[in-house]
């Protein structure tokens, strides 16, 4: 990547998330949980009544703030917003999907490992060797 | 003679080249080797925490661990993360992220590299990544939250109550506390399952950084291999 930014060093960034009850609450009782000035907070609990304008309004709040440094994201609500997700490529902050309860971890939807899995087809091998 | 020394020296040249890529390769391999076993050890540790959340839901009853009573009021957050710019040979910029947990107004600062905490639950709790590195590992970052609090005074071996002198633990009770005065064992055991697995996502952060950096670099070498040919 040509003209990577700088990255600005922040010394209490936070730790956003955008999952289902249970893991909010999980790491509400860790301690990452936020409330600003706006009565925002740093978090959005998924559930069925909550929509994909919903999901994708807060997923590109937090990737704009700048007190953010890790969003959190269920993958299975990733893949509600995939286009998004995908199309993000800034290091900071980072965007790591997580498992849910009812939904494992599927290496083939992460977003990172997507980026780079074309490394590993026929097609990019055959075109670097003579 | 000249024209042997030249070409000597673009031989030289050419080797020190592929090894250079072939390294760049071998890092990058390790480093997503390195992602999707930190991802692994993620998963089985928020399996713990939810089985402990629910757990302390059937014993405390639904309505007293649910997202109603979370603090809405102005607060900052306890645990957080400070991210630097980590120069890796001078080639690419990535960030780093250290975690800072348990941090408040009175404990000051916490972030020097390591996070302070009760050290012996977490000890005890914390799930251990296997790490296989092939080549020579990138990956010797010290692990930056396995210290014990100097101001602990929490003895834990003879089943006594957890001190709350320690500012870590008037943080941790403050967090457990929005769901009650008395709280369930298991309620306790979740809340250090997801302390362990916020340690596990910082990593994966970083060795996301390391992963993409090295990526990057390969790619480059692939171009330049291309551009050559053409």
């Amino acid at each position: 990547m040509a003209g990577r930014a700088q990255i600005p060093t922040k010394s209490s960034a936070l730790i956003a998330m955008i999952a289902d009850e249970d893991t909010i609450t999980g790491f509400l009782l860790a301690g990452v949980g936020n409330v600003d000035l706006r009565r925002k907070t740093n978090y959005l609990i998924v559930d069925s009544k909550t929509t994909v304008k919903q999901i994708e309004d807060a997923f590109k709040e937090f990737t704009t703030k700048e007190d953010i440094a890790i969003i959190l994201i269920s993958q299975y609500v990733a893949n509600m917003i995939r286009f998004l997700v995908d199309s993000y490529n800034k290091p900071v902050p980072a965007i790591l999907e997580i498992p849910s309860k009812d939904h494992p971890y599927d290496p083939a939807h992460d977003s990172v490992l997507s980026r780079v899995k074309y490394l590993f087809s026929a097609e990019s091998v055959a075109s670097g060797r003579r | 003679m000249e024209d042997q020394d030249k070409a000597r020296t673009c031989e030289n040249q050419l080797e020190e080249e592929q090894l250079d890529e072939e390294e760049n390769v071998v890092t990058f391999l390790d480093s997503m080797d390195a992602y999707l076993t930190l991802i692994d050890s993620l998963s089985s540790t928020l399996r713990q925490g939810w089985l402990e959340l629910a757990s302390a839901r059937h014993s405390m009853g639904a309505s007293r661990i649910s997202s109603s009573l979370f603090d809405l009021k102005l607060h900052s957050a306890a645990t957080s993360l400070r991210v630097t710019e980590d120069d890796v040979d001078s080639k690419m910029n990535q960030p780093h992220f250290t975690l800072c947990k348990w941090a408040s107004s009175d404990n000051g600062k916490c972030c020097s590299g390591e996070a302070k905490f009760d050290g012996d639950e977490l000890q005890k709790k914390s799930v251990s990544s296997q790490l296989r590195y092939r080549g020579t590992s990138q990956f010797d970052e010290p692990q930056e939250i396995q210290e014990k609090s100097p101001t602990c005074k929490s003895p834990t071996s003879n089943g006594s109550p957890l001190s709350l002198d320690s500012p870590v633990q008037k943080q941790r009770h403050k967090s457990l506390s929005v769901f009650g005065t008395l709280v369930s064992p298991k309620l306790r055991a979740a809340q250090f399952s997801f302390e362990t697995a916020l340690e596990t996502i910082v990593e994966i952060a970083n060795m996301r950084s390391s992963m993409l950096s090295a990526f990057d670099q390969v790619q480059k070498d692939i171009e330049s291999i291309s551009t050559g040919e053409q």
